[in-house]
Formats: C-alpha cells, structure tokens, sequence
C-alpha cells in the first residue's frame, strides 16, 4: 500500500514541478487576474468616465435658474461638468466657433416663459448629438431645478427641500433581524461560482490532455511496466490540480493584499465557511471532472479527437449555469435541493446554496458522499480503460476483459 | 530453473490472432534472441512477459512464479516505441523512473550519472529530452531499463534507428550485463547481431514458434550444405545437378547445395572445367538463411519474399 502511494506522489509531484517550471504557468498567472483586473477597472472606469464633464455655456437673461443649474451641473450626482453663464444676447457664431474648436462642448439657451405659471423654454446645441450623457444630466439637472424653485416659491427651506429630495433607503432584513447585503452574498456565489466553472474546465481538460501527451509520446509504456494504471491516473489528477489549486490560491491572495490595501472598499465580504465550502467543494469538483477527463483522454489519442468528446464535460456544466437562475431566486425549492444533490451539479450548485443560504447539513454530506462514490466510480472505469484502451490498438474492452483486469490487480 | 516460461500461451486482438500457443523458456543469465518478421508477435510476447497485457489463456511465469506485479521491480524493459517526457531535463527524468522503479533518490541521481558516463553522453545530462538527438533519446531510454539493476531485462528492438558506432556500443553493454549474469531478452530481426551474441533463440512466425533452441542445436539442425566461391574463368559448373541454387554477383556466387557431400563433387567440376578457384569454403547456414527459409515456410514462397527481405 505505501509503495502505490508512493508511485502516486512521485508522479503528482513530477507532474507538479513540471507544470509550475513552465512559462505558460506563470503567464496565465500574471496574464489571466490582470486581464480580468483591467477588464474590471477599465469598465468602472468607463462608468466614471460617463458622468459627463463637458463644457458649456448657458445663455440666460436672468440669475435663475442659470446659477441653480450651474451648482448643479458643476457638483451633481451625475456630473462634473463645467459652466459659463452668458448674457443671452452672446453672438451664436462666436460659440459655434468655440465648439468647432472644441473649447466649449455645447450652448444651453434660456429663454423666459412669456405667461406667468409657464416654464422657460430650453434649447441645448450640443457639438455633438450624440453626446446623450451630457444631453441626460443638463435634463435631469433642469427638472431638479425647477423642482427646487417651485418648492420655494411654496415656502419651503432649503433644508426642507433637501430631505424631500433624498433618496429612499430600504434595509433588506436577513432571516435572523440582522441586516444582510444581499448584493454582496449574490456577487460573491457568482463570482465562486464562475471562478470554480473556469478552474474546473481549465485543468480537468489539461489532465485530459496530459494523458494523451503520455499516449503520444508512449511514456505510459515505459511507466505501466512498473506501475498501475489507477496510480498514474490518481498521481495525475492530483498533480495537475495541485496546479489549479497553486494558481488560484495565488490570485486569492493577490486579491485579499489588494483588497486590504484599498481598506475594503468594495463592501464584498467573504465568510469563512464560503471560503472553507468552496475549498471543499471546488477540490471535489475538481477530483471528479478530472477523472471524467482522464477517461475521455484514456479513449482518444489525439487532441481532435478529444475535442469531439468535450461535451460529456459541457454538457453537466451547461446545466448548471442553466439552473444559476433558479437555484439564486430559490435556493431551498424542490428543483434546487434536487439539482443541486447531482454529483455533476453539486460542487457547484450546492456551493452556490450555501454561499446564499445554508441547506440543511444533512444535505450537504449527502452531496460530498454523492461525489466521492462518483469519483470512485469514474476513477476506477477509466483506469481500466486507460489499460486496455492503450494497449489493445483501439479495441473497446467487454466485461469479461475488465473483469480479468480487476482480478488481475 | 527457467527465468522466463511461457506455456501454450495465447493472445487475440479483436479478430487477429497476435500469439498462438507458445510456449518458450530461458534459463537465467542467457543472452535470448526473440525473432520474426515484422508483426509476427514479438511485441505481443514481450508485453505479456511483462504483464502488460494478460495471455487469453496459457500461462506465463517468471523467477519460477506465475506472474506478480511486485515481480516487475526485477526486470527492466525498454519499449519498442521509446518514451519520454520531451521536456524533461534527462537528469530530471532518469531520477524519476529509478524512483519509479524503487530506488531512493540519492541512488537514482548516482546511479544514472555512472550510466551516462558508462555509455557516453554526460554531455546530455543537463539538456531537456527533445534538444537530444534520436540516438541519445534512446540511450536515455536504454539507461532507464537498467537503472535500478534488474535481474531480467527485457529489449524490444534495443538498436533499431542507431547508428553502428552506438548500436556496438549498447551491444558490448548488453553483452557485459550477461557477463555480470544477468539475463538478457531482446527481440530483433538483425540476424547477424543474434549471431554472434545470443544462447539460444526463438523464431516466431504468424504469431507461432517455428523455431526455438540453443544456437548450436540450431545451427546443428541444418547441415553444412553451403558453399562460398569466388572464381574466374568458366562458370557452368554452377550448372552441376548437386547444386540447387546458386546466387551469382560479380567474381563469385553463393550456393546452397542439396546434400552437404555434393561440394566436393561440384569442386571437382570446377577443377576439371578450368575454372580458376579463388576461395571455396563450405559453410554452415547462416541464421539469416535459416529464418528466412523458415519464414518462407510459414507463409508460402511468395509472400514471404516481401517479408522476409526487410
């Protein structure tokens, strides 16, 4: 028994140092969280960048509400925008110059009402029509405005006015009184959950295609005459996701340095048990659709013909991310408790469940005992057809050769 | 006291049959030479000695025990097809299949840099596997079979693909190994290398024995009715009726003749024709003639020049 554990570490760990040495290793480790990062900030960036701060001019023969409009526009919620109050009579051609010129981004004319009770009418000469962000927030500023001076016109303070405006705050109450951030819990599950579905993808199929490199190169030759199938096969997928393990524990830690650095701003909170599940849960996720890719690179011989059976990997991880939707908006229904009890399924729907909220533990062993029956089952299959497969010259193995396999070791 | 027995063994793929009842022994510290045309069961045999593959029915023992994995420790085995990992430094990859094989690391780091040095490519020892050339590959690979000592080693083609200077190279270490008693199996179609170096041989045809025996049983069997000449001048007593076939080329010609005593007769010929002898020696069947007659055998005339001639 040591001896078969030992041939296990030595090819875990052969296939560990070999993999971590190579420059694809630390590329995609560099590469991939700072393609993200960058994906992630440039887009908050973009959002930033959308609160609009252009230049313009408003034309207005009055103070109001050209100055009300300005504070606005200049320290608003959407906007940063910078304002020339102009008398009404400025020459048109001389701002139209500006513009061409790029100087000024757009005129705002106001014109007084011509009855009493009557709003001012609004005419905005953008440089360009489709600048719609600085069209949108000169609109919203305006009704703000207008709102305010209509209000005061009432008599209310300006104090007044203000909590009148103010948004509305609804708690969202957990089960227990305390007050949860639904946001963060769901944005957490997702980001798990995907991260586990690319991990588990990535370096199930590397294990898939180590095997038909050892088939290619007809290393398993010269190692099955000395070691067993269901050795190379275990010291592989460990091996390999060691590899998977090092890489995101590598990124998980560059996050939370990151995170601590910026003091947390996100908000997003990680508890310890969905760190501790998801370790759980992605480590036997992971075990199983290896051993489903190790028998899929036991099958084929090259990587094309590997590619063609991808899908019995897609296939339960389709379904999963099918029933995201579901198992988020109720994770304790029928549907979910039952999906999510699917070896395939379970690492990530039931990790998923107990990110949003708790399942009963009894479910939860039920699932981790579902998935180590699995694992045993699809190990113990594919070693034998790892044997026979790549010695018989193709020939599909019947139940009789298993058998004499079985017994034979 | 067989190292090495197999008994009536048998071993179908699909629908072909690799190996038919054979049965064939070798003792412990023998040279064994397993030959047969290309696709006779060479390989078949060799991956069921090892207990890669499992026999359909017969038996096979080794060390004079049926087959057990722990077994495996004791032989070494070099694979026709070669395999290693291409990206693997050779220090890297020797140490990890000596561990594989059982040794610590300390011995396997030792013991593969005294088998570099032993056939010549400390060179080597730093580089990654796929920056060797194919010939150091597979002296690489020939150091992995022997590295933890084995009793048995097993060789499936061990020089194909090498060049003469290396080829002599791992055969004089083949022929050290038996020195030191180890036994030694490989399988070939190079008759003239099983020659001069092997005890006893095993020729497999179509997946049977068709011959198998001490070389000098062998060679016994078949009597000495082979003649070299080299001549000028007259050649019709190449014509004589003792004579059954007769291979010319420039300046001689090789004959078989149907009874070893007719050589003195086509001599006499020769003499008496004028025929101006510069050699004539009688000979023994080379082993290459005699695989070749008894591939012949096997598949009938026709195909067997195809077969036979590579």
């Amino acid at each position: 028994m040591s001896n078969r554990l030992l041939n296990i570490w030595l090819i875990a760990r052969r296939e560990y140092v070999e993999r971590i040495r190579t420059k694809g290793f630390l590329i995609a480790t560099i590469l991939i969280p700072t393609l993200m990062g960058g994906g992630m900030f440039g887009a908050a960036e973009l959002a930033s960048k959308s609160k609009t701060a252009s230049h313009i001019a408003v034309l207005a023969s009055q103070p109001q509400p050209a100055q009300d409009l300005r504070d606005e526009l200049e320290h608003g919620k959407n906007s940063t925008m910078t304002v020339e109050i102009l008398p009404l009579s400025t020459s048109h051609a001389t701002l139209d110059e500006e513009m061409k010129n790029k100087q000024l981004d757009g005129y705002l004319v106001i014109k007084p009402a011509t009855q009493a009770g009557q709003r001012p009418t609004f005419d905005f000469t953008p440089r360009s029509t489709a600048d719609i962000a600085t069209t949108t927030a000169i609109q919203e500023a305006l009704h703000r405005v207008l709102i305010r001076e209509y209000l005061a016109g009432k008599g209310l303070s300006a104090i007044q006015t203000d909590a009148l405006m103010a948004p509305v705050t609804l708690n969202v109450l957990g089960r227990n009184g305390v007050r949860g951030d639904s946001k963060s819990a769901f944005l957490v599950a997702y980001v798990l959950f995907f991260l586990m579905y690319m991990v588990v993808l990535l370096y199930g199929m590397n294990v898939a295609r180590s095997i038909i490199e050892e088939k290619t190169s007809r290393v398993f030759e010269v190692l099955l005459a000395t070691i067993q199938p269901d050795e190379l096969l275990a010291g592989k997928i460990l091996g390999v996701g060691a590899v998977g393990l090092t890489q995101v524990g590598i990124w998980m830690i560059a996050f939370g340095l990151l995170a601590a650095q910026m003091g947390a701003t996100s908000g997003v909170q990680i508890s310890l048990a969905q760190v501790i599940f998801f370790v759980v849960y992605f480590g036997l996720g992971y075990a199983l659709y290896s051993a489903v890719a190790a028998s899929l690179g036991a099958m084929t011989n090259s990587e094309q013909e590997l590619q063609q059976l991808n899908m019995f990997m897609m296939l339960p991880l389709f379904f999963s991310l099918l029933m995201l939707a579901p198992v988020v908006t109720n994770p304790n229904s029928v549907v979910s408790r039952i999906v999510s009890q699917i070896p395939f399924c379970a690492p990530l729907l039931m990790d998923l469940r107990v990110s949003i909220s708790m399942p009963q533990p009894w479910e939860i062993a039920l699932s981790i005992g579902l998935i180590f029956v699995t694992i045993y089952a699809v190990l113990w299959f594919s070693s034998r057809i790892y044997r026979v497969g790549i010695l018989m010259y193709g020939k599909k193995p019947n139940l009789p050769e298993i058998l004499r396999w079985l017994k034979y070791s | 006291m067989p190292i090495v027995e197999l008994n009536k063994v048998r071993k179908v793929y699909d629908t072909k049959v690799a190996v038919e009842g054979l049965s064939l022994t070798m003792e412990p510290g023998t040279m064994f030479g397993l030959l047969g045309p290309n696709g006779s069961g060479k390989t078949s045999t060799i991956r069921m000695v090892i207990g890669m593959t499992m026999p359909d029915s017969g038996t096979v023992r080794l060390f004079e025990r049926p087959l057990q994995r722990e077994m495996l420790h004791r032989v070494g085995y070099l694979p026709e097809e070669r395999g290693l990992y291409k990206k693997m430094k050779v220090l890297d990859q020797l140490v990890f299949l000596g561990r594989l094989h059982g040794l610590s690391e300390a011995a396997a780091k030792q013991r593969s840099l005294a088998w570099c040095e032993r056939i010549q490519i400390t060179e080597a020892i730093g580089k990654k596997t796929e920056d060797l050339s194919k010939g150091m590959q597979q002296k690489i690979q020939f150091i992995a079979a022997l590295l933890h000592d084995p009793e048995l080693v097993i060789m499936d083609e061990p020089f194909s693909g090498l060049d003469p200077v290396n080829a002599e190279l791992l055969l004089d270490t083949l022929v050290d190994l038996r020195r030191e008693g180890k036994a030694v199996m490989f399988s070939t179609h190079r008759m003239d290398q099983v020659e001069k170096m092997c005890d006893a041989i095993a020729l497999i045809s179509r997946g049977r024995l068709v011959l198998d025996g001490s070389m000098r049983e062998v060679k016994a069997r078949y009597p000495r009715n082979r003649v070299s000449v080299v001549f000028s001048g007259d050649e019709s007593f190449l014509r004589h009726p003792e004579v059954e076939e007769a291979k010319q080329y420039a300046g001689g010609a090789d004959l078989k003749l149907y009874h070893e005593a007719g050589a003195q007769k086509v001599l006499a010929e020769a003499v008496a024709r004028g025929t101006v002898l510069h050699k004539f020696e009688v000979k023994e069947p080379t082993l290459e003639e005699i695989f070749i007659e008894q591939v012949r055998a096997s598949f009938g005339r026709e195909q067997a020049e195809g077969i036979a001639n590579v």
